[in-house]
């Protein structure tokens, strides 16, 4: 009998894990998709909400090319119970469905400030395509919009807010935006740049409620003038989509919130189950540590690696390294690894009349974290961006280099390449073999 | 596989693969947009290109969400225009640095071999450039460390 996969969870951890399965076997086991939603990217939710793209093009799979692939879908339906020793997994309606292994592959939502009227009308996540419709249809030309919270996810999103033609203020608890994605210096080059850009910000406000007001949203905070707002977006953290999960015998960390405990194989404390993307705690690439990472690379890559071992392939993850870019009015912002590591020798340098910043961490001889900020026009007539990934990702030994980089934190190309880095990466894949194109395998197709 | 093997010892920093590069890839004759570069050594006397292999995992391939890279006939990493939506997660996922993003069209873009001829080794003078079968690999890294001891030792001096 073929062996039964399933996999729980359509977002990118989930189809990476599927792609790599039939990549693997050609088609030869089952696989069952429960997926709560139908197939989309999260990641260019952004540009659906600007309208540079349209709803069609954020879906990753219609239910033909699932069905091409051999792929049995139950769309809509939500796991509610998982019986590891029956290796059966029940479903909001009632029905179940056995494996022989299966992924974990739930991801995590939108979560929102606990303040009165959080929930309220006119209040909105954007995390979902669901969510991400309504934001749509609440912000138009005119609107004036509160983003609560200065974090990636409402960076993302920022663009898209003034495309609309929507007046814009981002609002932070903390005393500064970025706080979990770059440092004080560069977040204060990023917040000019806004200002100059015609966006209100507004740093270290506690919001204590929102209220209906003819209408509008009225936003209150502990200190400062309340905001009127036509809409509200709030951006103020993820949870993992886990408490199903409970009472299954699967280990997690802190009740779920830090993640399904998993191996270097992506197994979970029960051999049969897999766990990818935001709900695993899997390992940092630079510092070894066990950590969720929830962004789109770890989930690809984790999906991936995952699919391989569930096919019967032997594949050890090295980990996942942090990284992130962000373009907002034009100016890239950029971090990997452990940027925000107090125990590092730091390099910094700054271009104040072109915006431009760099920040180089280094653990001995080896860079573990770094951060590029420039306008776009600059950036991009560097090889910069990807050589400070490859150095992280490689760790090579940059002694012979620190004088020098301490020196001009900008000039890193040469180091990259007098420290033989393309040699050290040439050889590295994350499956152990090189990738396919991202489109149906053939052997499936013609099976 | 067909790549492009870059002799650094012949480049003479003449910046002609950068022109027909960018001509090639944005219609403009502009070395910025080039997804070949041209890099100095030792204070501008000597020159190395650097452009992407075409690497096994295809880092930038592999990131993309919506599928927008593949990989073309000729074996290059290419990126699908009515596919890209401008994301730039292919620009961090890339080790080497050969990734680029084009602030007027809003697309990512990178080397893809010109579909099999191409530009930068057409325009070389020297032959410092060449389109040959050959297995990839690291055609710099020696050249930049030997140009490079120099600069270092001067510093710690």
């Amino acid at each position: 009998m073929p062996a039964r996969h399933l996999v729980i969870g359509g977002g990118t951890a989930g189809l990476n894990a599927i792609r790599t399965i039939r990549e693997e076997d050609g088609g030869a086991s089952e696989i069952t998709l429960v997926s709560a939603e139908r197939p989309y990217s999260r990641m260019v939710l952004p540009y659906y909400l600007g309208e540079t793209i349209s709803e069609s093009h954020v879906f990753t799979a219609t239910p033909a090319s699932l069905a091409a692939w051999k792929v049995k879908t139950l769309i809509g339906r939500k796991a509610t119970t998982l019986d590891t020793g029956a290796r059966a997994l029940t479903l909001d309606d009632g029905s179940t469905v056995e494996y022989d292994d299966c992924l974990i592959a739930t991801g995590s939502r939108a979560a929102r400030a606990p303040v009165p009227g959080a929930d309220g009308p006119g209040v909105h996540s954007f995390w979902t395509l669901d969510e991400a419709r309504k934001v749509i249809a609440d912000v138009k030309p005119g609107s004036r919009v509160v983003m609560v919270g200065a974090g990636f996810i409402s960076f993302t999103i920022l663009n898209a807010i003034l495309a609309r033609g929507a007046a814009l203020t981002i609002v932070e608890v903390a005393p500064r935006i970025l706080p979990r994605m770059v440092d004080e210096t560069c977040a204060g080059i990023v917040a000019d740049w806004l200002r100059k850009h015609g966006v209100t910000i507004r740093a270290g406000a506690s919001l204590t409620k929102i209220e209906e007001q003819k209408g509008k949203r009225k936003l209150s905070f502990k200190s400062g003038a309340p905001i009127v707002a036509d809409a509200v977006i709030m951006a103020t953290g993820i949870r993992t989509n886990l408490e199903w999960l409970k009472g299954s015998g699967v280990e997690m960390a802190q009740d779920g919130q830090g993640g399904v405990i998993v191996d270097d194989h992506l197994r979970t404390t029960v051999p049969t189950v897999y766990a990818a993307g935001d709900v695993a705690r899997g390992r940092n690439l630079v510092t070894g540590a066990a950590e969720v990472h929830a962004i789109e690379p770890t989930a690809q890559e984790h999906g991936r690696v995952a699919g391989a071992n569930m096919a019967g392939r032997d594949v050890a993850y090295r980990g996942s390294l942090l990284m992130n870019i962000v373009e907002v009015c034009h100016l890239d912002v950029a971090s990997f690894g452990q940027w925000d590591d107090t125990g590092a020798e730091v390099f910094t340098g700054v271009r104040p009349a072109r915006s431009q910043y760099r920040k180089l961490l280094f653990r001995g001889g080896r860079l573990t974290g770094a951060m590029i900020c420039g306008p776009s026009d600059d950036i991009w007539t560097t090889n910069d961006v990807g050589i400070l990934k490859g150095l992280v990702q490689t760790g090579v030994d940059l002694s012979p280099w620190k004088r020098h980089l301490a020196a001009d934190p900008f000039d890193v190309k040469p180091a990259f390449m007098a420290t033989r880095t393309t040699a050290a990466l040439l050889p590295q894949t994350v499956l152990g073999r090189p990738s396919h194109s991202p489109s149906l395998p053939q052997t499936v197709a013609t099976r | 596989m067909k790549v492009l093997a870059l002799h650094p010892d012949k480049c003479t920093g003449c910046l002609r693969c950068e022109l027909a590069c960018s001509y090639m890839q944005t219609g403009m004759y502009q070395p910025a947009k080039s997804v070949i570069r041209v890099s100095p050594f030792e204070g501008y006397t000597s020159y190395a290109p650097y452009t992407c292999t075409q690497c096994a995992e295809g880092w930038c391939m592999t990131a993309c969400p919506v599928g927008a890279i593949q990989i073309s006939a000729v074996g290059a990493k290419d990126v699908l225009d009515d596919k890209c939506v401008g994301c730039k997660l292919c620009t961090i996922a890339c080790p080497y640095g050969t990734m680029f993003f084009d602030a007027d069209r809003y697309k990512a873009y990178k080397c893809n071999l010109c579909d099999g001829a191409p530009a930068c080794a057409e325009a070389c003078p020297t032959q410092a450039i060449t389109f040959e079968d050959v297995p990839q690999r690291d055609w710099i890294g020696d050249f930049a460390a030997q140009r490079s001891a120099y600069v270092l030792a001067r510093e710690v001096a």
